[in-house]
């Protein structure tokens, strides 16, 4: 059905990224772990602006998957989607999706570069945050000539990090149809608005814009293939940080089931406990070679195409999430249902993760179509056709 | 490492074993019908007639063959054994080619020879044994079947009571076995025997190489729930058997028995994809539109089909970067037992009453074979529970079931 022509090799983690995740796990454990994410989270900001700095400069973390001439590392995106899932772990707090795998990968797709000369080398560096509105959630944003250049009108929500960031690019309607826009924040004309949300760790904002200064970014026509394929790269992405939260519910479930003891034995020793963490390190494990596929498809189109590999990787992942959360608060009783303890944290992050980029049936719809899944679609045209009351 | 000189390199291999196999086999797309004609079966377990099962038997045999002879089959082994003395990684390597092209499907019998019984009589047999069998069961002129299973030791194997009495020269063997797939083709039965009742029981097992020609061996099919028989129940009745054809040594039968089950878990990675596939081929032409919600669950399908080949693909990488396969290979016959239901409830419903009810029609009722097929493959070869014990103490390295003291009830 999907034909599956890879080296195994390249699905194998290679030294330079088993080095990348060491040097990340460790310099996470020191600057973020449970309580620190909380703090970070609801600072003004929403994140810790030396801890972006230090991930941007000490580690290149921002630069991996970009190319060297606009500052980056020249790596790609399995590189990325290592330190994300490292981020994803401790749900590092830092607006790495929207800026550097959203925004950098909409300036990079639309092939305009003069648009990436001036932007993606902050990007790199962290100096600037961007993200992109109207990307999925098609907003209302309609772009208009002014006297002096082009004006942004109308509104987009769910933009993430989208109250902070320095820059927005803007899937918005022009008289010639959908096109790209950058937005800088100090241009004035956008309202943001902070929601109230799920998951503290990502923000998210309704903007309104009212008259917006904007420079068009990328050809007129070929918005809506950048739209897909900047959904894609973020929807891989996301599944390289849901893989990191699975793994890290594994993990501390794992400890936890031999310390606590109940009935006089360890509670990781009744059946009942092991055969549903047998069950669940089946789906993390199904997630880890799903995520990995998305990456390397991302990396290198010739392993398969990335929006059915990304759109499979979502759906694997956001259950095997939507499991692992579950079972991390359930086993750790109740402890678990504490505020203080961090489990809620992830459950709040699988569930807004999930609606993200599209809910999973949407994934699947889009599978289905692409692949060809749909049946004998000419009989509903003949149905439609002799019975036009349908 | 001395033989890292004239290995192959695993691209050098893919592409040789490519081309070996374009000149022995059409390929499978080439050799594929249209959707609506051809064969329709897609049963789990043959339902085969003894006469069936010889002829089928005999196919995969000269196919095999052929593989040995021309240097493609026993991959792994020495020289001396007709082999390549390539790594591990290699057979898996060799497998992913073929799979693209039209070679007969082997039987169980045959990976239990090949991958099962030869590495085990390679690490426990004797010289002579090595000598005689080694060859003839990799070129599967002679195929080896389980005596393992018995009516009250299903899961927990180390509870066998068919016994082997030392009498003479040789052992008298006596007892019943069941669940045995190939005993009708099989030259060799390896059974799973109690040697000494009076001792711990693990301690008092041994392993045997029984001639299934033998007087005494009587091999009856089992009727399973498809209807038809693919497994047998084995009496043996007094066979004598010489020490010659004993298996390790007297009371280490479970560690020869362990060391052939290990080899099991590995090979379970493609299980049920050629169903699972064949089912989306199904939502594809069925002569109507499919509902959204049916093409949600065929997505799942496709999406459990790339999943599970990734998992096979990452055990290989482990194996040819010299590493032994972790949780990936664990997790694999799970998955595919799962990946088995999923395509019985896809094909449920796009099927509907012709699931039910047989109109004639291609490939409708047909699915019956695996609806009633697939739980078999939940319960072979270690169930599913089972597995997640495997997994959680093995893999998680949780904590054992406490152990009843010897000889106490359960």
């Amino acid at each position: 059905m999907i034909q599956l022509d890879v080296d195994p090799e390249l699905l194998r983690q290679t030294d330079e990224q088993r080095q990348l995740r060491d040097v990340l796990r460790e310099f996470l454990a020191q600057t973020c772990g449970p309580e620190e994410v909380r703090e970070q989270s609801a600072g003004p900001r929403g994140f810790d602006r030396s801890l972006w700095d230090r991930l941007a400069g000490e580690i290149g973390v921002h630069g991996l998957a970009l190319p060297e001439e606009y500052g980056g590392a020249g790596g790609s995106f399995r590189e990325l989607a290592v330190a994300l899932e490292e981020t994803g772990r401790v749900l590092c707090p830092a607006p790495l999706l929207s800026s550097v795998v959203l925004a950098a990968h909409a300036l990079l797709a639309s092939g305009d570069r003069r648009a990436c000369e001036r932007w993606l080398p902050g990007i790199a560096t962290g100096t600037l945050t961007a993200t992109v509105a109207g990307f999925l959630h098609s907003g209302t944003v309609v772009a208009e000539r002014g006297p002096d250049g082009w004006l942004l009108r109308g509104e987009a929500d769910f933009v993430p990090d989208g109250e902070g960031a320095d820059l927005l690019l803007v899937a918005a309607r022009a008289p010639d149809g959908p096109r790209l826009f950058a937005c800088e924040s100090d241009a004035g004309g956008v309202d943001r608005t902070p929601r109230r949300l799920l998951d503290p760790t990502r923000r998210q904002a309704l903007l309104r814009f009212r008259g917006a200064p904007a420079v068009p970014v990328g050809d007129a026509g070929e918005a809506p293939g950048v739209v897909e394929g900047v959904l894609d790269a973020g929807r891989t992405g996301l599944t390289a940080e849901q893989l990191g939260g699975c793994a890290h519910a594994l993990d501390a479930l794992l400890e936890f089931v031999v310390q606590r003891t109940q009935f006089g034995r360890q509670i990781g020793s009744f059946q009942a406990v092991k055969h549903r963490l047998a069950d669940l390190l089946v789906e993390v494990e199904a997630a880890r070679s799903a995520s990995t596929y998305a990456a390397l498809c991302l990396a290198d189109p010739d392993a398969g195409e990335p929006r059915v590999a990304a759109g499979a990787a979502a759906v694997v992942c956001s259950a095997a999430y939507r499991r692992a959360v579950a079972e991390y608060v359930q086993f750790h009783g109740g402890i678990g249902f504490t505020w203080e303890h961090p489990a809620h944290l992830y459950v709040r992050r699988a569930r807004a993760d999930e609606a993200l980029f599209g809910t999973s049936d949407d994934h699947r719809l889009r599978l289905a179509g692409f692949l060809g899944l749909v049946g004998d679609r000419s009989q509903v045209v003949d149905r439609a056709a002799s019975h036009p009351e349908h | 490492m001395t033989r890292a000189n004239r290995a192959p390199t695993p691209e050098e291999f893919r592409t040789a074993a490519r081309r070996w196999l374009s000149g022995v086999a059409p390929r499978r797309d080439s050799a594929g019908q249209e959707w609506g004609s051809g064969d329709d079966s897609v049963a789990v377990f043959e339902n085969w007639t003894a006469d069936e099962e010889r002829a089928h038997t005999e196919r995969i045999r000269a196919w095999e063959r052929t593989r040995y002879d021309q240097g493609w089959g026993a991959l792994g082994w020495p020289e001396e054994y007709g082999g390549r003395e390539l790594p591990a990684s290699y057979e898996q390597l060799y497998r992913a080619e073929e799979a693209a092209f039209d070679v007969p499907r082997r039987t169980e019998v045959f990976p239990v020879t090949q991958q099962l019984v030869a590495p085990a009589i390679r690490v426990w047999g004797t010289e002579e044994q090595r000598r005689s069998l080694l060859r003839p069961m990799l070129r599967t002129d002679e195929l080896a079947c389980q005596l393992f299973s018995e009516t009250e030791a299903g899961s927990d194997l180390a509870a066998v009571r068919t016994s082997a009495v030392r009498e003479g020269e040789g052992w008298i063997v006596r007892g019943h076995k069941v669940w045995t797939s190939g005993a009708r083709v099989a030259t060799w039965g390896v059974a799973v025997c109690r040697t000494d009742p009076d001792v711990p029981r693990h301690a008092g097992i041994t392993v045997f190489l029984i001639r299934m020609d033998a007087p005494g061996v009587t091999i009856r099919p089992i009727r399973q729930m498809t209807g038809g028989s693919s497994f047998n129940e084995v009496y043996l009745d007094d066979v004598r058997v010489p020490d010659g054809d004993r298996l390790g040594p007297v009371g280490q039968g479970w560690r020869v028995t362990l060391s052939v089950l290990a080899a099991e878990r590995l090979d379970s990675g493609a299980l049920g994809l050629d169903n699972a596939d064949r089912a989306l081929a199904l939502a594809r032409n069925l002569p109507r539109p499919l509902t959204g919600g049916e093409q949600q669950q065929a997505a799942d399908l496709v999406v459990r089909t790339l999943v599970q080949r990734l998992i096979g693909l990452r055990v290989t990488a482990a194996l040819v970067a010299g590493r032994e396969p972790g949780a990936e290979a664990s997790v694999g016959k799970l998955y595919a037992t799962a990946t088995m239901r999923a395509t019985t409830d896809l094909v449920q419903q796009l099927l509907g009453p012709r699931l039910a009810a047989d109109t004639g029609e291609w490939g409708t009722f047909a699915w019956t074979e695996h609806l009633l097929g697939a739980p078999g493959y939940s319960i072979a070869g270690g169930s599913d529970e089972i597995q997640r014990n495997i997994l959680a103490e093995r893999v998680l390295r949780l904590p054992k079931e406490p152990k009843y003291p010897e000889g106490e009830a359960r």
